[in-house]
């Protein structure tokens, strides 16, 4: 049984031993040390840099960022216990010109979340992030690239192969919906205060959120649009740096145990890939918040697609320019 | 005479060091990465081809050089708020307060024990929509519904950042009074000055380098503001603070964001050579 030491280049929570659980039960002898990042874009800069913990928890759409640099390595799925309990939509968004790159695992939804005694008609489109019924009321998450993933799912545009005029007819949106968005939000908490508090009605949100309100008993629904919500897929992958590949794909595998599944889903409130553990979610509110009752969810999602480092800085340059706009 | 400088030169040295560590030689490594093309291959990565594509970027499109100049426009005001408020808080301290001024000084710096972040938020529960001035305009029946431009707006903005530079401002005007000869205001009241004269001929233009420096010490910092905008700006209040950010963070594009703070740094930079051009400093105070 391989022992020894694994850095892992994490964020702040998940280094709790019980986010690992099946890995500490079955390896004993390992020394598991973390290191934190606060983003994706933090943690990618830290890889990039030269960082050099054996395993990095990153999220869609970053993962193709780190393939085109060289800095994750190929993983031997054939070595995995878990693989194959993996759901194939989970399977394919870590894979990359046929090579298998992460382990994926925790996931949640993006959509719009909204209030129901201020929307009592109900939200079914994207397009109620745009819709001057709410002006004033609305909040947008602060990022570029999801906010040119909206843009695409309302006009129907391929996110990864944008004209340079469907861009800038998706940054006009951006830039004539700022009189109705009240504020860009940046961190959670913040955004599920303004929901609370009334001031905001409609809101790009995750999951997370929806539950943290329901479970205040605030009046609130996630929205299941016709476009399909959005899936984000939080994904661990092996730096090629690495010089314990055995213990790292080992930590990897173990990730997709049943046990460290369900602190998961139960502790935070999170998906886990494999779907035989979801029935040991028993609160009626969590059942809501992932949607677990309703098995055609994920068909009608769209997971976040990988794209290239040249498109993420032409999809910021636009968030710059909705920013700057006079 | 020798020894006294090399004494003085070896207590200087740490300093300069530590200047020279985490001032000069970042400064000088944002100026090479403003021309690197790309972050491909890491920001450690030698031989790559200088190229002027992000400056062009930045002088041929139509964003970044307007919110620069409204970033400039943004700092003067607070700047010029911060002191017209600063200078009679000053001057209450030094003329008026007498034995309690001490007191009045560190109750007006108290504040500043909590963190900047902390008192930016604390804003907004007083301009928020369910907030302190809301509430009370809702009470007194002048408003139906809470005013929404209070929060999440460019005027969030200056109001909040003079909020949060008062004291530093007060503090150069009050020490820059503090200094002034009480003998001078004296003469001037015997030689048949009023008192509008006299604070006008002797106290003002005495004061004026603390004022200076104060309007400076906010002017400066406040052009590349980010943090407040983000809190309390709303979609209409980015300032060019947040388009560098936005590149050294979520964008991932070091050598844009690069590119931009040396565009603002050099713009800063030709301001106040301009203004102290225009402004003979000496020939005010002498």
């Amino acid at each position: 049984m391989p022992s020894g030491e694994l850095a892992v280049l994490e964020w702040a929570g998940y280094e709790i031993p019980e986010m690992w659980a099946d890995f500490g039960k079955d390896y004993p002898d390992a020394n598991v040390m973390f290191n934190f990042g606060a983003s994706d874009p933090d943690i990618y800069g830290k890889v990039l840099a030269g960082s050099s913990e054996d395993i990095i928890h990153l999220y869609t759409p970053f993962l193709n960022f780190y393939v085109e640099e060289g800095l994750i390595e190929p993983l031997d799925v054939s070595r995995l216990k878990n693989w194959d309990k993996v759901p194939q939509g989970f399977k394919d968004a870590c894979t990359i010109d046929g090579e298998v790159y992460c382990v994926p695992w925790d996931w949640g939804y993006s959509s719009i979340l909204y209030r129901t005694d201020k929307i009592p008609e109900g939200v079914d489109s994207w397009a109620a992030l745009f819709d001057s019924k709410y002006a004033g009321h609305i909040s947008m998450w602060d990022d570029g690239p999801s906010a040119v993933s909206v843009g695409s799912y309302i006009k129907g545009y391929d996110e990864q192969n944008l004209t340079d005029d469907q861009l800038e007819e998706i940054k006009q949106m951006w830039i004539d919906q700022r009189d109705k968005n009240l504020f860009y939000w940046v961190d959670e908490p913040a955004l599920e205060e303004a929901i609370s508090s009334g001031d905001i009605w409609a809101a790009y949100g995750w999951n997370g959120a929806f539950y943290r309100l329901l479970q205040a008993g605030v009046p609130v629904a996630y929205a299941d649009p016709t476009e399909g919500r959005n899936s984000w897929i939080g994904q661990y992958a092996i730096s090629s740096k690495s010089d314990n590949y055995d213990l790292a794909l080992a930590f990897l595998d173990e990730k997709l145990g049943q046990e460290t599944a369900t602190h998961l889903l139960v502790d935070y409130a999170y998906g886990h890939p494999v779907p035989e553990y979801f029935s040991v979610v028993e609160d009626p509110l969590l059942i809501q918040a992932l949607s677990l009752d309703d098995p055609g969810i994920l068909e009608r999602t769209n997971f976040t697609v990988p794209i290239s480092s040249a498109d993420r800085d032409r999809f910021t340059e636009m968030w710059a320019q909705v920013k700057a706009a006079p | 005479m020798l020894k006294n400088r090399s004494i003085a030169s070896s207590l200087l040295l740490p300093s300069a060091a530590w200047l020279f560590l985490f001032f000069i030689l970042p400064m000088i490594g944002m100026v090479i990465f403003s021309f690197r093309p790309d972050m491909r291959g890491g920001p450690f990565k030698l031989g790559w081809l200088p190229s002027i594509t992000h400056y062009q970027n930045i002088f041929t499109g139509d964003i970044y050089l307007p919110l620069l100049w409204l970033s400039v426009r943004v700092a003067f005001s607070v700047a010029l708020f911060a002191t017209l408020l600063a200078f009679p808080l000053a001057y209450f301290l030094v003329f008026h307060a007498g034995k309690r001024s001490s007191l009045y000084l560190t109750l007006a710096i108290l504040p500043f024990w909590t963190s900047f972040l902390l008192r930016i938020i604390a804003w907004k529960t007083i301009l928020g929509s369910n907030g302190l001035i809301n509430n009370l305009l809702i009470y007194l029946g002048l408003v139906n519904e809470p005013v929404r431009i209070l929060l999440y707006s460019r005027l969030a903005v200056v109001v909040t950042l003079v909020y949060v530079w008062l004291p530093f401002v007060a503090l150069p005007i009050y020490a820059s009074l503090l200094r002034i000869n009480p003998s001078l205001l004296e003469a001037a009241a015997i030689l048949g000055a009023s008192p509008w004269r006299s604070f006008f001929r002797v106290t003002l233009p005495l004061s004026l380098p603390g004022v200076i420096a104060g309007f400076f010490m906010v002017f400066i910092p406040t052009v590349g503001e980010y943090i407040t905008p983000i809190l309390v700006g709303g979609t209409r209040g980015s300032l060019y603070g947040n388009i560098i950010e936005l590149y050294f963070g979520d964008g991932v594009n070091w050598p844009l964001g690069a590119a931009l703070s040396v565009v603002m740094l050099v713009g800063v930079l030709i301001m106040a050579l301009l203004v102290s051009r225009l402004v003979d400093f000496r020939r005010l105070v002498s």
